[in-house]
This record gives C-alpha cells, sequence and structure tokens, in this order.
C-alpha cells in the first residue's frame, strides 16, 4: 500500500500544481527566518550582554578612603540600596585593565597601584539609580550608566523576540494553510474515501495518499528553508568578515531542527485533519 | 453468518426496522425482498456496519458488528463483497484498477490481483473494457464492474443490493446463476431485490419484509 499512496498522493499533488508550490514556500520563509534568527542570536552571544538583566556601572572612590572606610561605605550602599550588587575591583585587577585599555598610561600604571582610585562596580537592572552618587563626596567619578554590551544585549533580545514572533504566526498559518488544503482535499474525494472504507481500507491506506502529498511539499520547504539560511547567513557573513569581527556560520543543530519543524508540523498538521475525518466519517 | 437480535433501526424518530430477528446459516441463499421503503437496504447496511442499530444485536461472521471498533472494521469488510446499489466504484480508476485495487487491499500480490481481476472480467463479459473509467460505462456494464469486485476476492458472504436492476434479462439471469455458483463453492448469499422474476428463478429461502418487521420467511412463492 506503500506504492499506492506514493502514486496517488502523487496524483494529488500534479492535479494541484499550485497549492504544493505556494504551500512549500509559505513553510519555507518563516523556518529560514527562524533559522536565520536563530543563527545569528547565537553568533551574538558572546559580543552582546544576552543573558543580564540589567547594566554595569562603574563608580571610582576617592583615594583618600583607606580600606576601613571604603568597606564602611560598601555596607552602608548595600543597606540603603538592596537590589544593587556591588563588586570592589582590586587595585592590580584595575591596574591591568587600565594597562589593556590605555596602553599610553602604562607609566602611570607602572608606577605602583597605590596611586588608583578604588574602583566599586554595581550592577543593577536600573542603572539610573546609580546616579544618587552624585551627591556623595567619597565618590570621585560616576561611569556611563550603560555599556555598548548592555545596549547591544537589549536590541538583540528585542530583535530575537520579533523574529520569533514573525516566525511563529508565518509558520501557524501555513500550518493552517496545510490543514485547510487537506480538509479541501478530503472534500472533493469523500465519496471515494467511503467507498474505500467499505470496501474494507485500512485507515492507512486511506490517509496514505493525503500524507504523501503534504509530506513531499514539506520536505521541499525543508531543503529550501536549509538553503535560504545558508545563504542569508553566508552574505552576512562576508559583511562581519569585512568588519573584522568574529566569523559566523549556521551551526548544523539549526539545520536539522529547520528540516524537522518544515517537515513535522505540516505532517503533524495533516494526521490531525485526518483523524478528524476519520472520526467524522465512522461516526456518521 | 449472520444473527440479528431484536434490531431495530431509527432514522430521526421514523423506524425502519422494528425489533428484527433473523438468522442465516454459513452457505445459505437468501433473498431478501419487500416494498421500497421496506427496510431491505438498511438491513444490509447494517451487515456491513455502515450503520448501527438504534437497539438490538447484529452479528456477522461470528463478531458482533455494532459494538466493532472502528479499527476492527476493514477487517470485517473484508469478509464481506458487496455489491452497491449505486455501484460505488472509484471514479479516478479504470475498471481493472477498481478490482485490482481491492484485491491489492486483500493482500494479492499486483501481478496476482491483474490475473484474477482479468479472469473475473471475462467472466462477467468485460474484459475489452478493462481499461475504461467508469463514468464512460453504461449503467448494466457499471453495474457488472462492480459485482466483479465484490466477486473478485471470494468472499465468504456476499451481500447484493438490488444488483439485477441496471441489467436485461440475459445479464440478470448470468449473474444470478454466477451468485448460485459461488453459493454452491460455500458462500453465504444474501440478495435484496423487488424483482419478483428473480425471486422465481432460484427455489431459495426468501424473507419479505414489510414496514421495518418480518412479514413472511419461507421458499417462494409463499
Amino acid at each position: 500500500m506503500i506504492r499506492h499512496a506514493f502514486a496517488e498522493g502523487w496524483l494529488l499533488l500534479r492535479q494541484r500544481g499550485a497549492i504544493p508550490a505556494v504551500l512549500a514556500f509559505a513553510l519555507a520563509v518563516p523556518v529560514a527566518l527562524a533559522g536565520v534568527g536563530v543563527t545569528v542570536i547565537r553568533w551574538l552571544g558572546p559580543v552582546a550582554d544576552l543573558e543580564s538583566r540589567g547594566a554595569t556601572v562603574a563608580v571610582l572612590l576617592h583615594p583618600r578612603l583607606d580600606e576601613g572606610a571604603r568597606r564602611a561605605w560598601l555596607a552602608a550602599r548595600a543597606a540603603a540600596q538592596p537590589a544593587w550588587s556591588m563588586t570592589e575591583v582590586s587595585a592590580p585587577e584595575l591596574a591591568a585593565r587600565l594597562g589593556r585599555w590605555f596602553p599610553y598610561l602604562e607609566a602611570l600604571v607602572d608606577d605602583g597601584d597605590a596611586s588608583l582610585p578604588a574602583l566599586i562596580e554595581i550592577t543593577t537592572a536600573e542603572p539610573e539609580s546609580v546616579a544618587v552618587l552624585e551627591l556623595d563626596s567619597d565618590v570621585l567619578a560616576i561611569g556611563p550608566r550603560s555599556s555598548v554590551e548592555s545596549l547591544l544585549g537589549r536590541a538583540a533580545r528585542r530583535l530575537a523576540w520579533a523574529v520569533a514572533a514573525v516566525s511563529v504566526v508565518l509558520l501557524a498559518a501555513a500550518v493552517l494553510l496545510t490543514a485547510v488544503w487537506v480538509h479541501l482535499e478530503l472534500f472533493r474525494h469523500a465519496d471515494e474515501l467511503t467507498i474505500m472504507r467499505l470496501v474494507g481500507a485500512t485507515e492507512g491506506t486511506v490517509r496514505g495518499p493525503f500524507l504523501v502529498a503534504v509530506a513531499l511539499p514539506a520536505a521541499a520547504a525543508g531543503g529550501l528553508a536549509m538553503l535560504g539560511t545558508t545563504l542569508a547567513v553566508g552574505a552576512f557573513a562576508r559583511i562581519v568578515a569585512s568588519l573584522g569581527l568574529p566569523a559566523l556560520a549556521v551551526p548544523t543543530t539549526v539545520l536539522a531542527a529547520e528540516c524537522a519543524a518544515a517537515l513535522g508540523l505540516p505532517v503533524a498538521a495533516a494526521l490531525l485533519t485526518l483523524a478528524r475525518h476519520a472520526a467524522d466519517e465512522i461516526g456518521s | 453468518m449472520i444473527r440479528l437480535r431484536s434490531v431495530s433501526k431509527e432514522y430521526d424518530q421514523r423506524a425502519i426496522l422494528r425489533g428484527l430477528d433473523l438468522h442465516v446459516e454459513a452457505g445459505e441463499f437468501v433473498f431478501l425482498t419487500g416494498p421500497s421503503g421496506a427496510g431491505k437496504t438498511t438491513l444490509l447496511r447494517l451487515l456491513y456496519a455502515a450503520e448501527k442499530p438504534t437497539e438490538g444485536e447484529v452479528w456477522v461472521a461470528g463478531r458482533r458488528v455494532d459494538e466493532l471498533h472502528r479499527r476492527r472494521l476493514p477487517l470485517l469488510r473484508r469478509k464481506i463483497g458487496v455489491i452497491f446499489q449505486d455501484f460505488k466504484l472509484l471514479r479516478r480508476k479504470t475498471v481493472l484498477e477498481n478490482i485490482t485495487f481491492v484485491l491489492r487491499i486483500h493482500g494479492v500480490p499486483p501481478r496476482e490481483a491483474q490475473r484474477r481481476a482479468g479472469q473475473v472480467l471475462k467472466r462477467l463479459g468485460l474484459q475489452h473494457r478493462q481499461g475504461a473509467l467508469p463514468d464512460t460505462l453504461s449503467g448494466g456494464e457499471q453495474q457488472r464492474v462492480a459485482i466483479a469486485r465484490a466477486l473478485a476476492y471470494q468472499p465468504r458472504l456476499i451481500l447484493a443490493d438490488e444488483p439485477t436492476g441496471n441489467l436485461d434479462a440475459d445479464l440478470a439471469s448470468e449473474l444470478l446463476s454466477l451468485l448460485c455458483d459461488i453459493n454452491y463453492q460455500g458462500a453465504t448469499v444474501v440478495v435484496a431485490t423487488h424483482d419478483h422474476t428473480v425471486l422465481e428463478s432460484i427455489p431459495a429461502r426468501t424473507v419479505v419484509l414489510h414496514q421495518g418487521q418480518i412479514s413472511y420467511d419461507g421458499t417462494w412463492p409463499p
């Protein structure tokens, strides 16, 4: 009966030439979009601050504060601002950072750590709240209240949500289109299916051609989605490479997931529609 | 082979069959007759599980059909050859494919299916029409294809609903002798007809339905 399913399924596709092509395209676009989105977000992960829900603000304390005074200052601030997470950057670490970021300050750094002010890093969901320290006489300077990383992370998160939402909506529409198409085909072939059941055909024999008619364009959609993702990411990777940023490639898992989604979702929709139809047919 | 116990069937609160009791032994040839609307077709539909009774039990080939799980229906229907009043041919398949399709469902290999379909078509005088689509055939030819399909896999039970309705006298007689042959080989045959000449052509048990009840059960004429 597998041969029968393929022969009849192929006949269905040939009879409705444009619909399977539209179906394949409608499935491929959101799947490819999601694949490109996931690939780019995964690539952005190490660059942008994707996970953090807040920002880290650097605060320089006045050099006149000795260690005891610094501890007292930190304890007072921790009590006043429980939402802040404060970390004191050690003098050698600060010297190393300065040496890395500003090589021309090497002389100052090499002069010894004692001359460096204490650096406190405050991580908070509301970086604007650090502004209260502007009035604190023990504070020498306050750094930018939002970092490039966190800005990039926020933008990437919003982009990820937007891509996910668009993909889900388009994919849901494509799956719905599949279900409606199968439903219409069942309606068109209702007499034939009744006869098949009456002469003893199993549900597998009855449903097989419809599953094949959905699975073939769905498999084509999977191939199209993988091709689309590879081409789009390849174009983006060339731009990224020209900017000297880390290399970008489509992970194999993303391609496999695309194929599974393009094939699995419409076939599942077709199976549900066919099962509902069979229940109606036999119950009537 | 067939046992009906207090079977009733209603459509929209209109009784078609009323407390019917019927027992058909394996290998019997039974005519089911009665005026239009007496419930002949409904009774046959109950037997091949296209309908469920409103009340009562329907047993076919040792299985209670009215309680059969839908997954089991194909297995039951493969034991029954049904000749439908409206033929029920697959319109997109040729005459030969209509028959080989059923044989393939029954697990007959493709070559053997072709051979057996060819044989039965030859027997019914349709071998020259085997490549034709059902819609291009006359009513009588479609009737014979439907008969060929029901006979091709040699079922244990044959249910025929007005099988001679579209046939001329010669073909009707040929069909009845074919059904007799099959019955002689051991199959149970139930023929629903309102044609008295058909009833008179074979001295078989005749069940007369009237207003959904059995009004006579015996040899014809009463």
